[in-house]
């Protein structure tokens, strides 16, 4: 019979187990703008951000098998729910929360595979004090983050990004997409140097350090940013930014 | 939800199945007991014809049960996605839902597929709910037909579909028709046709003064028709910018034209 002690040495290790392959994850930023909800990221081959519903996106890190039953998942509930309501009920509130109990179960079953994916959330609304971001664990706990949201390989990482944001946000002004853009990728930087630097605080790098380590990484991968677009009279809000609408900030 | 599993097809009628939506599953249609079949009546005029760009479909706003004008202000042209129109002819009811399963099931399609589901795929759909519904239709409730305008932009055209009872698809070719007051002018169809040339050549304003006339003709022939002089007919246009609803300012200055025989 297990023992209590078991069972927090099984959870433990499968904890770790995780975190040990979400570590070298590409974080992900998502941003209140004036002009909608931006989501940024550093890609290799694979598409990182994705579209839910008509206000939804979703992007993760992890292993694609497990993020791709994640954004599944998340599009069969909204869809089955708008059709059967109507689209204005299906909030990303309402998404996040109908999968949490699955990736729970998953990652307490010792008989069962763990979903190996840090999973962002966002919906847009009319003005950025209505849109909602959530940020959802690999153990089927969730946050909700109002403004913006991060997931990064370790929270350390995640720390230094929201560190990175506040900085260039100062006061609480929204910022436009242009704005939102460099600050976005400043953000990544910032992830992207503290990965693998779990448990110890690792000292935030300044911004020549950070346009460095972008630089670095854009050897290898490429920019990738969508838009919930606010202002759009279309159905369906997002849309993946085109190569010249990202390059501009990368001076 | 239990385990995550989930549907990989993208059909969203399999996903609506799996959950048992009354609209997959389907309820089941009792055969009519009564001497008196139940027969539900529908009557309307919707019109699609094509212009330089695309195709521009017009439809009146009225909404009849029997004998009865139940509400003038019916939308009977309406948009399934940035490139597809549907125009109802028959139970607005059935038409209203099978539209809003439409619009999942593109949208379902491309956000699980990560690819925009094919024109032919989409047409194919259209002709899988009109089947889906022939049981019900021959009971004598919730029959109805779609005429559907795209514009293809592979072929860099707009494009006419229509449907028979049974969800066979047809292409037409200049114009489609349905609804109670079309049968009554497809003559009028063909004498356009045949003084004044193809539809395809008229700009958007030209076709839209002939798009009234014959809205005008049906509702003059048929009662369940209205025509343009109480409320403004519905009037949208699909083209290579997407779909563009006529606003009543231009529908106005067309109906003064016609009124002036210009």
């Amino acid at each position: 019979m297990l023992s209590p002690y078991d069972w927090n040495e099984a959870i433990r290790q499968r904890a770790e187990y995780i975190e040990e392959r979400l570590a070298e994850g590409s974080p992900v930023v998502a941003l209140s703008c004036r002009e909608g909800i931006l989501l940024a990221t550093v890609r290799g081959t694979q598409r990182k951000l994705f579209e839910i519903y008509d206000r939804l996106a979703f992007a993760a890190l992890g292993q694609q098998a497990d993020i791709e039953a994640l954004r599944l998942n998340a599009i069969d509930f909204a869809h089955a729910e708008g059709f059967a309501r109507s689209p204005d009920d299906v909030t990303i509130g309402r998404v996040v929360a109908a999968l949490s109990p699955a990736v729970k179960k998953a990652f307490g079953d010792p008989l069962a595979a763990p979903l190996v994916a840090r999973s962002l959330f966002a919906e847009v609304g009319a003005t950025p004090e209505t849109d909602h971001f959530y940020a959802l664990g690999y153990d089927g706990e969730f946050r909700a983050f109002r403004r913006l949201a991060v997931i990064a390989g370790s929270p350390t990482a995640e720390e230094q990004m929201r560190a990175c944001l506040a900085e260039a946000l100062g006061s609480g002004e929204i910022p436009s997409l242009r704005e939102g853009r460099r600050h976005a990728l400043r953000a990544w930087a910032a992830g992207w140097a503290a990965r693998r630097s779990r448990g110890q605080k690792a000292e935030p790098a300044g911004e020549q350090d950070l346009d460095a380590v972008l630089g670095e990484a854009l050897r290898e991968g490429e920019v990738e940013m969508a838009l919930l677009d606010r202002s759009t009279h279309r159905q369906c809000r997002f849309r993946v930014l085109r190569e010249e609408e990202t390059e501009s900030e990368r001076e | 939800m239990a385990a995550l599993e989930h549907c990989p097809s993208g059909d969203f009628l399999d996903l609506l199945r799996r959950r048992e939506h009354p609209f997959a599953v389907g309820a089941p249609v009792r055969p009519v007991e009564t001497g008196q079949p139940l027969i539900e009546a529908h009557g309307t005029t919707v019109l699609a014809v094509k212009y330089a760009g695309g195709v521009l479909n017009v439809g009146d706003r009225r909404a009849t049960s029997a004998n009865a004008v139940m509400y003038d202000r019916a939308e009977k042209i309406l948009e399934v996605d940035d490139t597809t129109l549907l125009a109802i002819s028959g139970s607005y009811a059935r038409a209203l839902e099978v539209v809003r399963y439409l619009r999942h099931a593109f949208h379902y399609y491309r956000r699980t597929q990560l690819q925009e589901m094919s024109l032919e795929g989409k047409l194919s759909e259209v002709s899988r709910v009109v089947a889906q519904n022939v049981a019900s239709a021959m009971s004598g409730l919730g029959a109805f037909l779609p005429v559907i305008s795209v514009y293809d932009a592979t072929r860099g055209e707009g494009r006419i579909f229509f449907y028979d009872g049974l969800g066979a698809r047809f292409e037409s070719e200049e114009w489609g028709a349905a609804g109670s007051g079309a049968e009554r002018i497809r003559g009028a169809f063909d004498y356009i046709l045949k003084t004044k040339g193809r539809f395809r050549d008229m700009s958007l304003d030209e076709a839209l003064s002939e798009a009234l006339v014959l809205l005008d003709i049906a509702a003059e022939m048929d009662a369940m028709t209205g025509g343009y002089d109480k409320v403004l007919p519905s009037a949208k246009a699909v083209s290579a910018a997407g779909i563009e609803h006529l606003p009543e300012e231009r529908l106005r200055e067309a109906v003064s034209r016609i009124r002036r025989g210009a």
